[in-house]
């Protein structure tokens, strides 16, 4: 029997596609790198994705688990073709609020989770730009981030626990509402790592109060280095607002165009910032911001006066993906880190990298991590300039690096970032990462030819170098 | 053991063994791969001050990190610092607090070291509002069994290049390889704190973001940071007697020492169970620290915490041999986790059945 027939037995033949056009729509995430699936399933509970490994396993096709698509770095996108595994059907929500947290389907949407938690007076703090389409489980996954991560951290700081699949088709629990759970923290593994590692089926999450009151900033620059500098001063300051997020005029053009925010497209970059808290430390905190934007020359500071301004900021902020559509067809978007102290020198040299290739770049980003989302809008229908595209993105990641960045912030790695990995990484570094995957999935059946770039596992127990065949992936 | 007699030095307070001070990363390699070689156990010593959590490795070599205590970077401005494994806790913090910062590690006294921190996985008492050690972790290089020198993380706030084996290194035991160096994520400390003795722990964990919300027999405690009106609007909304300033609660005192990690809305519960017990609560995280002079009624606990999910952990005891298993029920991932630690200590050198399981 055919894994496909296998598949339809199991789940009908409504749960389980493989027409061309619904193979071109999974064929990618919002990347640029399209694979091409045999079929897509969609399973309602953990007993099916267990059947759907057991499946994949007999007929040994890949499984390439996926969220609502929204990745940046193709973490979704099956490149080694297999099965296309959709969790958007496994998306309830169990609140437990005595313990502020909440057992969540890996299909959630994150905004759900937030607005339905809003009841207790809780939210869920991870908030990427996509956060009314993205689910949880991709966020667990890419161990996204969100404006809001400056202060309460990324995704992995916000599970404490899951139920998840393994490749060998177990149901297996780690972590939980009880603290240091015993053993080694395969948690944190798992968390991040794209699918690679086992598809969560039931997700514990932490969940935070409310703040009890809110400011939210906007202060315009005539500079983008006075922006960046205020950034640093900021942080330099003993502040760690709630959020810290610059966007360069380019962009505030293309969004005021959009949106109609009331944002300062005069300015060369602005930057929202937002402090939460009692009163009394809200206000103290927002004053000081002004005063080192001003001491920056901030040309003014703009306070959301009630919660429909804030939203909107918040709003202007959040759909600046959507709005490059009126540039260009496509957009390359780059996630990289720098520490904050190198953000005035990272941010020159981005534009510098634009100019030297001739293209159209924008910044929008989380500008209190120092990490940068540097925007490449253009036509992928003319090669030259996809070329170029690739080129720049390349020498960004190398500048970042060399200023002691990182490859990635908060979009994972995916099959964009998986051949600069060594950029990043040592031979030993990257053998010891390939080991958890053989550890977790020796068979490679889970998202195969992510993360790690082919020849990865280069070493043997004894230091003897143990040699792949060509183009071989792990 | 000749080709280590360069390393060799006295370690206060350690076991029998053969005691060695690596002086440079590529020292800890060159003991562990001998060790590997010769199958000898490598017991870890930072502080000397959690030997006797899991069960003790035998005499073997006795490792110390105290000469790869150097703070190597310091970034104020970018709230990261990077130091050696054998760096103190409490030297860490001294420095940090001369520009306002803190690497929020466990509140502690005497020799505690930052590896040994990261192995144990200990974290401070205001995790419920700061989160545990885990989350402070930005890059760990570490040496494996066999010698190998691994670096995961990096030197940013934000990251996701690859899996997080920094992450899963705390609290291993270093059963993913020796910790040698550790970039942490800074905070910044405000000026003005309190703590302020209550009543309810309900009602002061429903204060705004509250420090830390801390039990012990002595009453409750809870603890507040910001700036001085700040402070002074919690106080004062509190109703409660305030100290200016953090004055931690000590450890419990006893022959036995337990941590109980429960469900947060348990604890107060676990406190009528603990008694007659001593104890130090920390509400809002699930952690109840113990002190015990038996073990009586121990198995009773460790039951009612693995039927909500947690665990009470035995970490100090008297004798060389624990008097019961110090983990309770191993995980049911034991066999994912044996598998990872085999290809991070092939030999299994480095601590090895400190972790639950045997492992």
């Amino acid at each position: 029997m055919s894994a496909r027939d296998d598949f339809r037995r199991l789940l009908g033949t409504d749960r389980v596609l493989d027409d061309p056009l619904e193979r071109h729509i999974y064929a990618k995430d919002a990347s640029l790198m399209r694979g091409d699936p045999d079929l897509i399933v969609f399973p309602a509970s953990t007993g099916e994705v267990v059947a759907i490994v057991e499946i994949a396993n007999r007929h040994s096709i890949p499984v390439v688990p996926r969220g609502a698509g929204t990745g940046l770095t193709a973490g979704a996108s099956p490149v080694m073709g297999g099965v296309v595994v959709s969790l958007t059907a496994m998306n309830d929500i169990e609140f437990d609020i005595p313990n502020q947290a909440a057992w969540v389907g890996p299909g959630a949407i994150n905004l759900d989770l937030s607005r339905q938690a809003k009841q207790f007076g809780l939210h869920f703090a991870p908030d990427p730009s996509s956060q009314s389409a993205c689910t949880i489980g991709g966020n667990l996954a890419n161990n996204s981030g969100g404006p809001h991560c400056l202060a309460e951290g990324s995704t992995t700081s916000h599970v404490l626990g899951m139920e998840f699949v393994s490749a060998a088709g177990e149901i297996l629990h780690v972590g939980g509402l009880a603290p240091d759970a015993t053993g080694l923290d395969l948690r944190a593994l798992v968390v991040g790592s794209e699918g690679t590692l086992g598809i969560a089926t039931r997700i514990l999450v932490r969940l935070l109060p409310l703040p009890g009151d809110v400011r939210t900033l906007l202060l315009d620059f005539s500079s983008v280095e006075a922006a960046a500098h205020t950034v640093s001063d900021v942080i330099a300051a003993g502040m760690v607002p709630a959020a810290l997020e610059m966007m360069d005029q380019r962009m505030t053009i293309a969004v005021e165009n959009w949106l109609g925010a009331g944002l300062p497209i005069d300015a060369a970059a602005i930057l929202l910032a937002e402090v939460v808290g009692s009163t009394a430390s809200v206000e103290s905190e927002a004053e000081t911001i002004s005063q080192i934007g001003l001491r920056n020359g901030c040309r003014n500071v703009v306070i959301a006066s009630d919660e429909a301004e804030r939203n909107l900021l918040w709003k202007g902020r959040k759909s600046a993906f959507g709005a490059v559509a009126q540039l260009a067809p496509d957009y390359y978007l780059h996630d990289t880190v720098v520490p904050r102290t190198r953000l005035v020198e990272a941010m020159t040299g981005v534009y510098e990298i634009a100019d030297r290739y001739g293209l159209t770049m924008l910044n929008v980003f989380h500008a209190g991590d120092g990490n940068l989302h540097p925007l490449i809008a253009f036509d992928s229908s003319d090669a030259a300039v996809a070329a170029k595209v690739r080129q720049a993105g390349d020498d960004i990641v190398e500048l970042c690096l060399g200023l002691g960045g990182a490859l990635s912030g908060e979009h994972g790695v995916g099959v964009e970032k998986r051949d600069l990995m060594s950029h990043s990484f040592s031979e030993l570094d990257l053998d010891a990462q390939a080991r958890v995957k053989d550890v977790f999935d020796p068979d490679h059946r889970l998202n195969p030819a992510k993360i790690l770039p082919a020849g990865s596992r280069c070493f043997d127990f004894g230091g003897i170098r143990r040699e792949l065949p060509e183009g071989a992936w792990v | 053991m000749n080709v280590l007699a360069d390393l060799e030095t006295e370690i206060a307070g350690a076991p029998e063994g053969l005691h060695l001070g690596p002086r440079t990363v590529d020292d800890v390699s060159r003991i562990l791969r001998v060790a590997t070689d010769e199958e000898i156990a490598v017991r870890v010593w930072g502080g000397g001050t959690h030997q006797r959590y899991g069960v003790e490795p035998s005499p073997g070599i006795v490792m110390t990190m105290a000469h790869l205590n150097q703070v190597e970077t310091w970034e104020p401005d970018d709230l990261t610092l990077v130091a050696g494994a054998g760096a103190g806790v409490v030297e860490i913090e001294n420095l940090l607090s001369t520009r306002q910062q803190s690497a929020l590690l466990p509140e502690m006294q005497g020799s505690g070291t930052l590896g040994g921190v990261l192995a144990t996985g200990r974290s401070s008492l205001k995790r419920a509002r700061m989160l545990g050690t885990r989350e402070r972790v930005l890059e760990i290089t570490a040496v494996t069994g066999d010698g190998r020198v691994v670096r995961s993380g990096g030197r940013v706030v934000k990251n996701v290049s690859g899996y997080d084996l920094h992450r899963a290194m705390v609290g291993a035991f270093g059963s993913l390889g020796v910790i040698v160096s550790v970039c942490l994520k800074l905070w910044p400390v405000p000026p003005d704190s309190a703590t302020i003795r209550v009543d309810d722990a309900g009602s002061a964990l429903s204060t705004e973001r509250p420090l830390a919300v801390l039990e012990t027999r002595a009453g409750l405690d809870l603890f507040v940071w910001g700036t001085s009106s700040e402070v002074e609007a919690a106080v004062a909304r509190s109703g409660g007697t305030a100290a200016r300033g953090l004055h931690w609660p000590s450890d419990p005192v006893g022959e036995f020492r337990w941590s109980l990690r429960i469900p947060p809305a348990s604890v107060a519960g676990a406190i009528e169970m603990v008694q007659p017990w001593d104890y130090l609560a920390v509400h809002g995280a699930g952690e109840i620290r113990l002190a015990s002079n038996s073990v009586e009624g121990a198995t009773e606990i460790r039951d009612w915490a693995e039927s909500l999910g947690g665990a009470l952990v035995l970490v100090d005891h008297p004798d060389a041999d624990p008097p019961l298993d110090p983990w309770g029920t191993p995980p049911m991932t034991l066999a994912i986790q044996r598998r990872l630690v085999a290809e991070f200590d092939p030999a299994r050198i480095i601590n090895p059945n400190r972790l639950p399981g045997g492992l």
